[in-house]
């Protein structure tokens, strides 16, 4: 399977064209993408320090969770909104790029984690959880959008 | 006189070794971001508490503390990077509009914070639980939010030297 016509497809769109005629599309976006990592990574990481025994302790973990979580969900959707275009405007960039499929597969894998296992035990009863179930399930999560955000930065500065 | 100093900092070998290296960059470039997002992701959720926007079961001296130390590794993994960054090549960044604007804008950040810890956070405890806080922590709250999203996006447009303002160019100081 590959996908190189599909990122054909998508460089002869003319709404591509249009982001990479403009001087100031891209670093829009860039600078909107960035500053949604901000705010999403605030929210899972106060969660995922609570995990971690760290942090915000003194409140219930389900508490602390469902209040980041409306957050984390906007620096998502902006993350994604603002991601697309740019995948669009160099889709044969990032087609040829190992840290683009670096990131995407990471990010696949991150995403169904965030919200399947790392939900169910970020909302769980602590007592529960035991004593390391929070914890790795913290771990977990903070390697994979590491990784997903390492693999990001790298795209444009070693491809 | 900066000039010159930024200039005998370009000269100096470890600089020159960053500059040269493949990799020196890109790894700086990436710890930096690392960084931002744990000190500029805290910092939004205390923040957004102050503005009375969210996290609000949690009580604002609870956030103030406790997410301290971890903003303190952001803030240093942040800043050593930075500067690094800076080390390694300072002529690119010497006539950079974006940089000086972010120089600024922290400076700017600095400042409200102190602010606002000398003047409505002594009060705290009569505010701490509230869900809407006094406006002094309101507007404190806002003017945070509002000046880091700035320096994230004047950090990133550091790399757009091309898009400034017709005066800046005028300077001819790159």
């Amino acid at each position: 399977m590959s996908f190189l016509p599909f990122f054909k497809w998508m460089e002869q769109l003319s709404i591509s064209h249009t982001i990479q005629s403009g001087a100031w599309y891209n670093p829009i976006l860039q600078v909107t993408h960035l500053s949604a990592l901000a705010l999403f990574a605030g929210a899972m990481l106060v969660v995922d320090l609570r995990l971690l025994g760290q942090g915000l302790t003194n409140r219930p973990l389900a508490q602390v969770s469902r209040d980041a979580h409306p957050w984390l969900i906007s620096g998502f959707v902006v993350l994604i909104l603002t991601g697309i275009p740019q995948l669009l405007a160099l889709s044969m960039k990032e087609y040829y790029s190992d840290f683009f499929w670096w990131k995407m597969e990471g990010l696949i894998v991150a995403t169904i984690f965030t919200f399947t296992i790392r939900r169910k035990a970020s909302l769980a009863d602590e007592a529960a959880l035991g004593p390391y179930r929070g914890k790795i399930v913290a771990l977990v999560s903070i390697v994979l959008w590491t990784g997903v955000t390492i693999g990001a930065r790298l795209i444009g500065l070693l491809s | 006189m900066l000039r010159a100093l930024f200039e005998a900092v370009a000269n100096q070998p470890s600089s020159v070794a960053i500059r040269e290296s493949v990799y020196g960059y890109p790894t700086l470039l990436t710890a930096h971001v690392l960084g931002m997002c744990l000190f500029g992701g805290l910092i939004a959720m205390m923040d957004l508490r102050l503005a009375g926007l969210g996290n609000l079961s949690t009580s604002c001296t609870d956030l103030q503390k406790r997410l301290f130390p971890w903003q303190m590794i952001g803030v240093a993994v942040s800043f050593s990077t930075g500067i690094a960054l800076v080390y390694s090549d300072p002529m690119r960044f010497y006539g950079n509009f974006f940089f000086w604007l972010k120089n600024l804008l922290l400076l700017l950040a600095l400042v409200n914070a102190v602010i606002f810890h000398q003047t409505t956070y002594r009060s705290v405890t009569t505010w701490d639980r509230d869900p809407a806080p006094p406006f002094g922590a309101r507007l404190a709250g806002f003017l945070s939010l509002g000046l880091w999203v700035a320096i994230i996006v004047t950090g990133r447009m550091i790399a757009y030297s091309g898009l400034v303002p017709a005066w800046w160019v005028a300077l001819k100081l790159s």
